[in-house]
């Protein structure tokens, strides 16, 4: 029993950061129709960022909030440069921001090299027992850190005139921009806002996971996987769907091999995507 | 009479001047990139005349090589037959993932692809049992030709450019075909093919198939070639740099494709003394080529040299 409750709280915790970068997707699929195959690596610039500022004797606190601006600009960048002149096509769309990605693991390995680096937990202290499972106090700030951002995206985006701006953008952007709604404003807000939670997620996992040039990979793939089970375009459904992604590999790296863990997410990806392509909580209506 | 009439005969003679006048290392990259042009070459029948994107090519490489290589060793069937076996085994993997893939579109696609090429890689890795795990397996028989080995790059020469130009010529007749044009059709406005009462759906399986046999091909080859397999090289890199070759080279040319992986070979090969920048470099290459050469880098920088030659020569009074 102590053994499931352990496995469920990792699956929660891994869940969260899949959740977060999975919302990164869809702040930028709303607006621009793009897929962002470099999220993971924004994840990963975040996390170095962050460790080098910090390696510069700056606080703790002073140097995620650095490094998180940094990567909202970097992602705005982004967008100005290589999407915004890139048109409507899908295939180059794709092609482009697995170039970004490339360019951002490459900046990685010029600056870094090619080592892991690891943050400092934001609390010291030693597991907790709850129930027989031991909790490492970092869990709570992965999970804690990950509602607070929910909630606070869910006001931006229902209760702010920037928020209810983008959602009129991602609904309809021919007639926001009728109403006088600049798209391209708007479309650098998309960016910056998944340069935000993808800068975020890979910080606040940076000090349980070595963080090395090529980590965003994996973690870009998986926050993807999140959105298809959730219901693309969703970010409630990419949430939800990273929490289940999240349980479901911790159980089965518990329960079966752990080699093949890595198999079982991309298996649930192709089985959704065949069968329930709109996903748990179904896909934006545009 | 251009030099389009005497492509053939054009890049045989380029074929012999290098065999003759190439250094061992010059040989042994062509080697490389003849491998690398036939599976360039399926992808470019899929992603760029038929439009299917695919992030997961060197999983059919890899099927290929592992394939063949297992039979060969296990059986003990000569490479020769164990090749094509291998090319016919990866055509029923693709016949069977095929109906299942297209019925995405676009992202869901690209990701459906990248992981299914996951998951290839992950079986290569963690079958210990049958392909060795991330040890990988050796002594895989080399191809032999009348009882001599095919043991050299300059052995090995002119079997694979023989294979990429039959792969050329064959490409270049499907695509000239009732087939071909229905393929070119699904790229190019695929809603439109069902009006004129042609099965989307089965020619893309159909172009599918068929890239996954040339990928198999060439994996098979490197495999005897080689002589030792490990899952490295069979990784999403492999099919994520075979994607570069293909956008470099103009998606729907199939010569395009061959410079371009000639292109990209010599670069990465040029960049490695400068240590880790080859990855920046192919980011680069490929936003600058994506948003300013949609037909490829070098036909557009051949556009750019035809038209600078026109300037030139309107600004020297005749």
């Amino acid at each position: 029993m102590s053994d499931l409750l352990q496995l469920i709280i990792s699956g929660l915790m891994v869940g969260s950061i899949y959740g977060l970068i999975g919302i990164g997707f869809t702040t930028i699929y709303n607006v621009t129709g793009i897929v962002n195959f470099a999220q993971g690596d924004l994840a990963m610039i975040g996390a170095i960022l962050a460790i080098t500022f910090y390696g510069l004797s700056l606080p703790l606190a002073l140097a995620i909030l650095l490094s998180v601006i940094c990567v909202g600009v970097l992602a705005a960048i982004i967008e100005r440069l290589a999407i915004r002149p890139l048109g409507n096509s899908v295939m180059r769309g794709i092609i482009v921001t697995i170039g970004v990605g490339s360019i951002l693991q490459g900046v990685a390995i010029s600056g870094w090299g090619t080592q892991a680096y690891s943050l400092p937990a934001f609390t010291s202290g030693g597991p907790i027992p709850v129930l027989g499972a031991t909790i490492l106090p970092q869990t709570f700030w992965i999970l804690g850190t990950t509602v607070v951002l929910m909630v606070g995206l869910y006001l931006f985006f229902t209760r702010s005139y920037l928020g209810k701006a983008f959602r009129a953008c991602a609904i309809n952007s021919f007639a926001a921009q009728i109403i006088g709604i600049r798209l391209n404003n708007i479309r650098v807000l998309g960016f910056v806002l998944s340069g935000f939670f993808g800068a975020i997620a890979g910080i606040i996992v940076a000090p349980i996971a070595l963080t090395q040039f090529d980590s965003g990979v994996a973690i870009g793939i998986k926050g993807f996987v999140a959105c298809i089970i959730g219901g693309f375009g969703n970010p409630i459904g990419a949430a939800l769907g990273g929490l289940i992604l999240g349980i479901i590999e911790a159980l089965s790296s518990g329960y079966l091999s752990s080699g093949f863990k890595n198999a079982i997410a991309f298996v649930m990806l192709i089985g959704f995507l065949v069968w329930k392509p709109t996903g748990i909580l179904g896909e934006l209506e545009k | 009479m251009t030099l389009h009439d005497f492509r053939y005969p054009a890049a045989i003679l380029a074929l012999i001047i290098c065999y003759f006048f190439g250094d061992t290392y010059f040989i042994s990259l062509l080697v490389i990139i003849a491998l690398h042009s036939m599976a360039a070459i399926g992808l470019s029948l899929l992603s760029g005349y038929a439009g299917q994107i695919s992030l997961g090519h060197a999983a059919f490489y890899g099927i290929g090589a592992y394939t063949s290589a297992l039979i060969a060793l296990h059986i003990g069937i000569t490479p020769w037959i164990t090749i094509p076996m291998s090319a016919v085994i990866a055509g029923i993997v693709a016949w069977a993932v095929g109906p299942i893939m297209f019925r995405l579109k676009g992202h869901h696609l690209a990701m459906a692809t990248l992981a299914f090429g996951i998951i290839v890689h992950v079986a290569l890795v963690e079958m210990r049992g049958i392909t060795g795990g991330p040890n990988g397996m050796g002594g895989i028989p080399p191809l032999s030709f009348f009882g001599t080995p095919l043991l050299f790059d300059e052995d090995i020469f002119p079997l694979v450019w023989g294979v990429v130009i039959v792969m050329i010529l064959l490409s270049e007749n499907l695509i000239r075909s009732p087939h071909g044009f229905t393929l070119r059709a699904v790229g190019a406005r695929e809603h439109v093919v069902p009006t004129l009462g042609s099965d989307t759906n089965k020619s893309k399986c159909l172009v599918l198939i068929i890239s996954a046999v040339f990928a198999a091909i060439a994996g098979a080859i490197y495999g005897h070639y080689i002589g030792y397999l490990s899952p490295g090289p069979f990784s999403t890199t492999f099919s994520v740099k075979l994607l570069v070759m293909v956008a470099i080279g103009g998606f729907s040319r199939i010569w395009g494709v061959v410079l371009g992986v000639i292109f990209v070979t010599f670069l990465s090969e040029w960049l490695k003394p400068f240590g880790n920048v080859e990855l920046l470099f192919y980011g680069a290459l490929l936003i600058f080529t994506m948003i300013y050469c949609p037909n490829g880098l070098l036909s557009q920088l051949g556009v750019v040299a035809s038209n600078a030659a026109r300037n030139l020569r309107q600004r020297t009074p005749s």
